[in-house]
């Protein structure tokens, strides 16, 4: 154990000097490479420097950890971390089955909090067929996360991902998603494998009524077709099978009226992964309970001296009617038949929209708008008058 | 420098061969996976600042029962000087204000310029300089196979989305788009279709082969099969589109003979008149052979060149006449006038079905001439026998329309009859269509049973098959909760070709008694069978789905009973008018005649074609307030050079057309195979 600690040691010495060496190719290759593809046969050269290079730096780096290396070796590593859940449901168009993975090797499963899971005991079965019960140990509904415990017997132990290591990668990247997506791996067959890129890291905002999800905040889209009836729970790695995100539940986007194909990155996850394991975890307070549903609106575009036109389609589009004479709105220059686009930054789409956000004013505010004049875009400030409530 | 970096090369491996060397084959696996990774990420970098975040402001939420999102899209920069590319999709909601955001987050007013509709993209304009132009990939070195990488802005305002894929097709759609198996979805939809090295494809549209809709192929959407325009086609256009002119599809002006876009030949049936074919001197006839420097044997391929024509294109065409070979190159144009046929003035004899086959010289009986029409002015007489048209010896009354049809009005032509066992040849001028119904309409004599086919057993006919039905019954229709009654007459002898007069109730009512009662007499004197369709609910009446099921039962009685396919005719009143006539622009190649009583043509009819005859009636009550409306309407139908009649009926009001109504309506059914 201690010599090849050492052989660890001196190899990481060597890949120090390595990289660099490396780095300076790279940047070399770089330079090169318009001169360098003029030919194949120097572009051959090129293409076994590089590869020998990465053969290097790989096997050093590497060989210390049990990351895989190649797509297919990922994949033989990721599958037994990944399991089949079976609970409540199978009515209607509820599927009764899901997606999990462990994050300890004694048995603890992350998936995602779901129907599925509305069951006393749930039935989870390992990508050998090894079949168990588990009982629901904690979960945060506002993250979709839930954490199972297995029933397994003493001293059991299972391949896991743990959740402190997750990474985050960029747009491009390419990703494995793993999940029993539709129910199709049966009893010892392991989960079903999709592969794609990293289409966007983006925010999904619940609130705003465009994604009908109980979790607010950062994703990673895939370009893959990931979220399928089932596959919730399921994880996306690196195409090395570094954990990347778990896969949520299937989610329409109202804003292009189109099926999400996303997961939620496990760093947003592993301190309560961690906190309901440990039995130290307390229930974030919802930021949105607090708010009554309906919030009268407090401001109204007369207070600044300006009327809407008449609200009678979806979107009708918010011109501005009419300014009253010597009125904040005229101050500004504003004008009927001026088209309102932004108000502080958030894009107008009707004039529903510019009632709901001058509603949501406070005063002491200001209201910073831009307004379409012709082909102008135009901006003004009006400060929020104070209203007594 | 080569030698040197083989030489580290070298040097790492033996400083690591002996830890894991079994492992090598990976390794290179994994190199190549990262490269490629490596190069998507350049490519998206370098094509990111021509590719703007577009934003929209108010419109219409949904066009044709698909619901439109109002999030971001993308387009593409074709100009430094503002000129952006974008999917047509992105502006379907007509919205009131269109906003393009730049890479570097400046914000701009845009309009939108013109729209391309044959490659579905819209132009924008936005007031800038210094954009940055995207880099088309050239067309030849667009390869099935290779990475194609698609990039749109709608997911996040700070970095582009991404789909990875490879070039699923070239030249698809009619000759017009790149297939790709990246993910295509309104997130990229006119966005960037990008190759390795960052030059851009095509620009990203939602397509389909089969249909034309501005929402076609958006079913589509991240299943594999997606569709780009290619980007030099693009630039190749984009002069025109500056100018502000909607580009709309290139016409040559001719159809072919057969139907069979695959299996048929390339002989065209017409050519339009004063068309850019009729004025580079092609004939009905001509045999269409290379388009395009394309040696063409087939419907489809000639589609192929077609396809991506727009208005102002050049077409290089050959054709053979015989032996002859003709050569032209035309400049096609977005719009033909108006096809008229020409009209002699004659009803034909309808001859009884299966009396064994047509002798050559017979030609085609005259039923009666319609008074002060151009028969009429050259002579021809009931049961006198026109047997050449146009030097086409005649063998059926479909053909002879067909012939009638292919002259213009104020057109000379010859016409040979035969009177009394003698031939001889006339010159008549033809007119267009009279505005007018006869007034008085002798019927056709159909024979009875009794006397064209041996006696048999009460339901059974001498070959065993079931005898139709007659006299009015109906059914239901379970599965779609529709069900129909029909009429037909007592007297009803499958060796004669009856019209089927289409009934489709207003909401509410069925009508059934009364248009029964109306009809019946009208049915067994002209050889009409009555068929009334039932919507699934009475009440609210008839919904598109029900389209379908019209369409269905329609066909099968056509199969069930000897009808006459120039005589369909849909029939509605009221507010059953707009279902009815949805339902005829539809299915041109089924209803040939549209009958509105006391409703309006709701939709802008289609272009009359030779191929479809159609022909309409409008009927109402001089006291009902759609009276000046209707009339009007019958006009513009005749403006745009359909047969159309109008008729008034004294002192009635809004309400379903009296026994005078019925016997005009009857007398214009009776009368469809005019010619």
């Amino acid at each position: 154990m201690q010599s090849a600690e050492c052989k660890v040691q001196s190899a990481e010495c060597k890949v120090q000097s390595v990289e660099q060496t490396a780095r300076q190719i790279c940047l070399a290759v770089r330079f090169q490479m318009p001169s360098a593809l003029r030919s194949a046969r120097s572009r051959s050269i090129m293409h076994f420097a590089l590869c020998t290079l990465h053969f290097a730096l790989c096997t050093v780096l590497f060989q210390s950890s049990t990351h895989a290396q190649s797509t297919r070796d990922t994949i033989a590593v990721v599958q037994p971390k990944v399991v089949k859940i079976f609970g409540a449901g199978g009515i209607k168009s509820l599927a009764s089955h899901g997606t999990g993975f462990f994050v300890s090797k004694e048995g603890h499963i992350a998936t995602t909090w779901s129907h599925v899971l509305d069951a006393d005991q749930v039935r989870v079965v390992l990508s050998d067929g090894r079949r168990y019960l588990a009982r629901v140990l904690g979960a945060e509904p506002q993250l979709a996360l839930a954490v199972l415990k297995l029933n397994s017997e003493e001293g059991a132990e299972f391949p896991f991902f743990n959740p402190d290591e997750a990474v985050s990668a960029g747009t491009g990247t390419r990703v494995l998603g793993f999940s029993n997506m539709f129910n199709v791996a049966a009893g010892d067959e392991p989960v079903s494998v999709v592969h794609g890129v990293i289409a966007a890291k983006t925010i999904i905002e619940a609130r705003r009524g465009v994604f009908d999800s109980p979790y607010s905040g950062p994703v990673f889209v895939v370009d893959g077709v990931t979220n399928n009836s089932g596959a919730a729970g399921g994880v996306l790695t690196t195409r090395d099978g570094m954990l990347l995100g778990m896969i949520g539940l299937e989610l329409r986007n109202a804003k292009t009226n189109t099926w999400m194909n996303y997961a939620i990155p496990v760093k947003e996850l592993s301190s309560p992964i961690q906190q309901i394991i440990s039995g130290k975890f307390e229930r974030k307070k919802d930021p949105n309970e607090d708010e009554p549903s309906l919030k009268p609106r407090r401001y109204k575009p007369l207070d600044f001296g300006f009327l809407m036109v008449p609200d009678v389609v979806e979107r009708t589009p918010a011109f501005i009617d009419s300014i009253q004479a010597a009125s904040a709105a005229a101050k500004v220059g504003l004008r009927p038949d001026d088209l309102v686009l932004f108000i502080n930054d958030e894009l107008i789409q009707s004039c529903r929209a510019l009632q709901d956000a001058i509603g949501r004013l406070e005063s002491g505010d200001q209201l910073r708008l831009v307004v379409r004049r012709g082909n102008e875009l135009v901006n003004v400030e009006i400060p929020v008058p104070r209203k007594k409530d | 420098m080569m030698k040197r970096l083989v030489l580290i090369a070298l040097m790492c491996l033996s400083a690591t061969v002996g830890v894991q060397p079994a492992f090598a084959w990976q390794s290179t696996a994994q190199q190549l996976e990262e490269l490629e990774e490596r190069a998507f990420k350049q490519a998206v970098s370098q094509v990111a600042p021509s590719l703007v975040r577009i934003e929209t402001v108010g419109g219409l939420d949904q066009v044709q029962n698909f619901l439109l999102g109002n999030g971001p899209t993308t387009g593409v920069v074709v100009s430094a000087d503002g000129y952006v590319i974008s999917s047509s999709f992105n502006f379907l909601s007509k919205p009131a204000s269109i906003l393009v955001t730049t890479t570097d987050g400046k914000r701009l007013a845009a309009k939108a310029i013109a729209n391309d509709t044959v490659r579905m993209l819209t132009l924008l304009k936005v007031e800038a300089d210094g954009l940055v132009p995207a880099r088309p990939t050239a067309k030849p070195s667009i390869r099935v196979g290779q990475w194609a990488i698609a990039v749109g802005r709608a997911l996040d305002a700070n970095s582009p989305n991404v789909s990875v894929g490879i070039v699923s097709a070239v030249n698809r759609v009619w000759g017009k788009a790149i297939q790709t198996d990246a993910k295509i979805s309104p997130v990229n939809y006119g966005g960037a279709l990008v190759d390795v090295d960052g030059s851009v494809m095509g620009v990203l549209v939602p397509l389909s082969p089969q249909d034309n809709s501005p929402v076609a192929g958006v079913e589509w959407y991240d299943s594999g099969i997606g569709f780009a325009i290619p980007l030099v086609d693009v630039l190749a256009t984009l002069d025109r589109l500056k100018q502000g002119k909607d580009l709309r599809p290139g016409l040559a002006g001719f159809n072919f003979s057969s139907t069979d876009m695959f299996g048929g030949d390339t002989k065209i049936d017409r050519v339009r008149y004063d068309s850019p074919m009729y004025r580079a001197g092609f004939k009905d006839g001509d045999l269409i052979v290379e388009l395009d420097g394309h040696k063409v044997t087939r419907p489809a391929q000639v589609r192929h060149v077609l396809g991506s024509k727009i208005e102002g294109d050049k077409l290089a065409i050959a054709i053979k006449r015989g032996d002859e070979t003709k050569q032209a190159d035309l400049t096609l144009v977005d719009e033909l006038p108006p096809f008229e046929a020409g009209f002699l003035g004659v009803l034909p004899t309808r001859e009884k079905i299966g009396s064994g086959p047509p002798t050559v010289d017979e030609g085609v009986g005259v039923r009666w001439v319609y008074p002060d029409s151009p028969a009429s002015k050259i002579g021809l007489k009931p049961r006198d026998r026109i047997v050449k048209f146009r030097d086409q010896t005649l063998t059926s009354a479909a053909q002879l329309i067909d012939q009638v049809s292919r002259v213009r009005p104020s057109e000379k032509t010859v016409i040979v009859i035969r009177r009394d066992g003698k031939e001889q040849s006339l010159e008549a001028t033809l007119v267009g269509y009279p505005e007018d119904l006869p007034k008085d309409l002798p019927t056709s004599a159909i024979e009875s049973v009794a006397e064209t086919e041996p006696k048999a057993s009460d339901e059974r006919k001498v070959d065993g098959s079931e005898k139709p039905r007659t006299g009015r019954f109906g059914e239901e229709v379970a599965e779609s909760k529709n069900a129909w009654w029909a009429f037909v007459p007592e007297s009803y002898n499958p060796a004669y070709a009856y019209s089927l007069l289409v009934w489709l109730h207003p909401p509410g009512d069925t009508l059934e008694a009364t248009v029964y009662d109306s009809w019946k007499t009208e049915a067994e004197r002209r050889g009409i069978v009555l068929l009334g369709l039932k919507a699934a609910n009475v009440g609210p009446g008839w919904q598109a789905n029900e389209a379908e099921f019209v369409h269905e039962t329609v066909v099968s009685f056509q199969k069930k009973y000897s009808i006459d396919a120039g005589r369909v005719v849909l029939h509605g009143y009221d507010k059953s008018g707009p279902f009815a006539t949805h339902l005829a622009f539809k299915h041109r190649d089924l209803f040939r005649g549209l009958l509105l009583a006391a409703s309006a043509v709701s939709e802008r009819p289609p272009e009359n074609l030779p191929e479809y005859r159609l022909q309409f009636q409008l009927i109402c009550g001089s006291k009902d307030p759609a009276h000046p409306i209707l009339e009007r309407m019958a006009n513009s139908l005749r403006g745009i050079k359909y047969p159309a009649n109008f008729t008034s009926l004294s002192d009635l009001e809004h309400r379903y057309p009296n026994a005078d109504g019925v016997d005009a309506m009857a007398r214009w059914i009776d009368s469809l195979d005019r010619l």
